[in-house]
């Protein structure tokens, strides 16, 4: 079993091997307000269906930060979010496969498969989008090996400057690259966490916010790949007024 | 025939006049009781001494308690605890009394039975 998901999981990659793996994110957005798991950048909302095996784990948590069970299920062309309570916070572990570039190009597969690539890379996304008021600071969530938590509170308006702190494996860490809004302009020129993790930036949208942070691990297989690429998302949205 | 053209048009268009206008109209308490919105849903939860209600409008429509499941989730001591409520008249769906200590965070999932369609917000405590 695990080698035909093993094949399955390459055939999949396969047919997306022309495309960049590193820009791309997950995040959790409402679509006909249900909450919808997206792949993409920017505005392309790719298909999230084709990936649905990539999705390792999703995770909902209560006020208290205590996780609860929820799953990811497919909806005719989206993929939607199912948990039987309002979560305050929702993460997921998406694994994105590992990619080498070859002649400029990345193409699906590590060292092995690709013995002329000068790039080989193993790709995590992961995301935490926060659904519900919180009380206390946003913990280390054990799964998200990547993870971007405001260091104070968020802001009812967008305009005001909101400080992030980049966890890498639970402790903050430095050279992350962190823009402030994957959706709107996602080719903006990255900030880079400093030694204690952080990053101050504009909140931009009177909406919903999309922060990214990329960091590239150590290796865990140097013969197939060179690093681990991990880039993880933070969401959350501003009322806007009442109408 | 004009004028019955011409009232018939006038009645449409009131309508569609009025339609925006009620778009938006429930952001209010009806029963009494706190509300929570989550885009055009409105929760409403009353807290009463022998129980506490919910009352759910989506897209200004009053939604059908008998079609839906509804759970509260609260923090009582450090402990989340669950309370599935019962479908009631129309919109409403009720439950045990539950003690909400000013600040505490009441987590609403409605979910309806036939088309898993959620719909979830959260209440604070004042």
């Amino acid at each position: 079993m695990p080698k035909f998901k093993s094949f399955v999981l390459a055939a999949l990659l396969a047919g997306f091997a022309s495309q960049a793996a590193d820009a791309h994110a997950v995040w959790f957005a409402q679509r006909a307000r249900q909450t919808a798991l997206i792949y993409g950048i920017g505005a392309d909302d790719l298909d999230a269906v084709k990936r649905f095996s990539f999705i390792e784990k999703i995770t909902g948590y209560d006020a208290d930060y205590q996780p609860f069970a929820a799953s990811a299920r497919i909806a005719g062309p989206i993929v939607l979010v199912d948990a039987d309570q309002q979560p305050t916070l929702l993460s997921v572990v998406f694994f994105n496969g590992v990619w080498s570039r070859v002649d400029g190009e990345f193409v699906t597969g590590g060292r092995d498969k690709n013995p002329k690539a000068t790039l080989a890379e193993k790709n995590y996304k992961y995301s935490v989008s926060i659904m519900g008021p919180l009380s206390t600071p946003i913990p280390v969530l054990a799964d998200q090996v990547l993870q971007i938590v405001p260091a104070g509170p968020i802001p009812d308006q967008h305009g005001a400057k909101l400080t992030y702190r980049v966890l890498f494996k639970g402790k903050p860490v430095s050279g992350a690259k962190v823009i402030n809004d994957l959706i709107n302009d996602p080719d903006q020129k990255p900030l880079v966490s400093g030694a204690d993790g952080t990053v101050t930036m504009e909140v931009r949208n009177q909406g919903l916010n999309v922060i990214q942070a990329v960091y590239n691990g150590p290796s865990d297989d140097a013969k197939q790949y060179d690093r681990i690429e991990n880039t993880a998302t933070l969401t959350f949205t501003l009322a806007h007024a009442p109408e | 025939m004009k004028h019955a053209i011409s009232a018939a048009l006038a009645l449409a268009l009131s309508t569609a006049v009025a339609a925006p206008v009620l778009a938006h109209g429930f952001s209010k308490p009806q029963h009494g009781g706190i509300v929570t919105t989550s885009g055009e849903t409105l929760f409403e939860l009353v807290a009463k001494p022998t129980g506490v209600q919910l009352y759910v409008i989506d897209d200004d429509e009053p939604v059908s308690a008998a079609a839906m499941t509804a759970t509260l989730n609260t923090s009582v001591g450090g402990k989340m605890q669950s309370v599935a409520l019962k479908p009631a008249t129309g919109n409403r769906f009720d439950g045990p009394a539950m003690k909400l200590k000013p600040g505490a965070k009441v987590a609403v999932m409605v979910i309806n039975k036939a088309t898993k369609v959620r719909m979830g917000g959260t209440f604070v405590i004042k």
